[in-house]
């Protein structure tokens, strides 16, 4: 497993090998999402790390209380809806760019992932959702005894 | 009912002018909205905090920078990836008369609004009709 390391002198640098990093994993057809692909809203990126893996997606502009994660089985749903501000004036649009209204998508996980134990968290309009492998999962260290 | 659903669109980068440091730029979907007495300008920037935003007027010229920290990303292994991560870059010219001191800014869940107040001069008025 290559992790994303970053050189804490360079931030310029970290973000340029982010960027090839994630570029290099582009739509991998070795990782299988199962029903929902590529074109779904949100889009998203995964990840693996020690503890399991992380599922991140830009969702700007959400109320954080309304985003609901639901787990069931292998399948994680993510569903919301986002709304455009109160009091706008329909008919002084100069530009009218940002996607508004409801989402929803399920995303198929392995099965050696305890989701009892997801953690999410949004920040700056991104979510991090975290799926931590299951004990029986993990890796244990086994120990040999001299005989 | 759904009353609409969600399109991914893919991010489109900058074109033009290159940054002198490395990497990509992106464009942030804009929505500009005009009353009477003010513009309002969203844009999404999502990965953008309060602290890594820049808003700027001159010369009638608006230009928006929000920059992403990679922090996050620390010691994850990409599996499969549907977009990249970058900064994010605009600028508008602006016809309107802006009211330059009293511009507002704020950044909320990775969504920028910036008030632009008319300028005194650039409000309408409604003039009398009058009968002779």
């Amino acid at each position: 497993m290559a992790l994303i390391r970053f050189d804490a002198f360079d931030p310029f640098r970290n973000l340029l090998s982010l960027q090839q990093e994630l570029e290099r994993f582009t739509r991998n057809p070795a990782f299988s999402l199962g029903p929902s692909g590529y074109g779904a809203y949100p889009p998203i990126n995964v990840f693996e790390d020690q503890d399991g893996t992380v599922i991140v997606a830009e969702l700007p502009g959400l109320d954080p209380g309304k985003i609901e994660i639901a787990g069931q089985g292998r399948t994680l749903t993510l569903r919301g809806e986002r709304k455009r501000e109160e009091g706008v004036n329909p008919s002084g649009y100069h530009r009218r760019e940002r996607p508004f209204g409801e989402f929803s998508r399920s995303i198929q996980l392995s099965d050696d992932l305890d989701m009892s134990k997801a953690t999410a968290k949004y920040e700056s309009g991104v979510l991090m959702l975290k799926v931590p492998k299951a004990e029986a999962a993990k890796p244990r260290q086994i120990t040999v005894n001299a005989g | 009912m759904p009353e609409q659903e969600i399109v991914t669109r893919e991010k489109q980068q900058v074109q033009g002018t290159e940054a002198t440091r490395p990497g990509r730029y992106y464009v942030p979907d804009v929505d500009i909205c005009e009353y009477r007495d003010k513009l309002m300008l969203w844009a999404d920037m999502p990965g953008v905090s309060e602290k890594s935003v820049e808003v700027i007027l001159k010369d009638n010229t608006l230009t928006l920078t929000g920059t992403v920290s990679p922090a996050a990303y620390n010691n994850l292994s990409p599996v499969y990836t549907e977009y990249n991560v970058g900064n994010y870059f605009r600028q508008f010219a602006l016809n309107e008369d802006i009211d330059e001191s009293r511009i507002q800014a704020r950044m909320r869940n990775g969504v920028l609004e910036v008030e632009l107040p008319k300028s005194e001069q650039a409000k309408p008025r409604k003039i009398e009709v009058q009968t002779t």
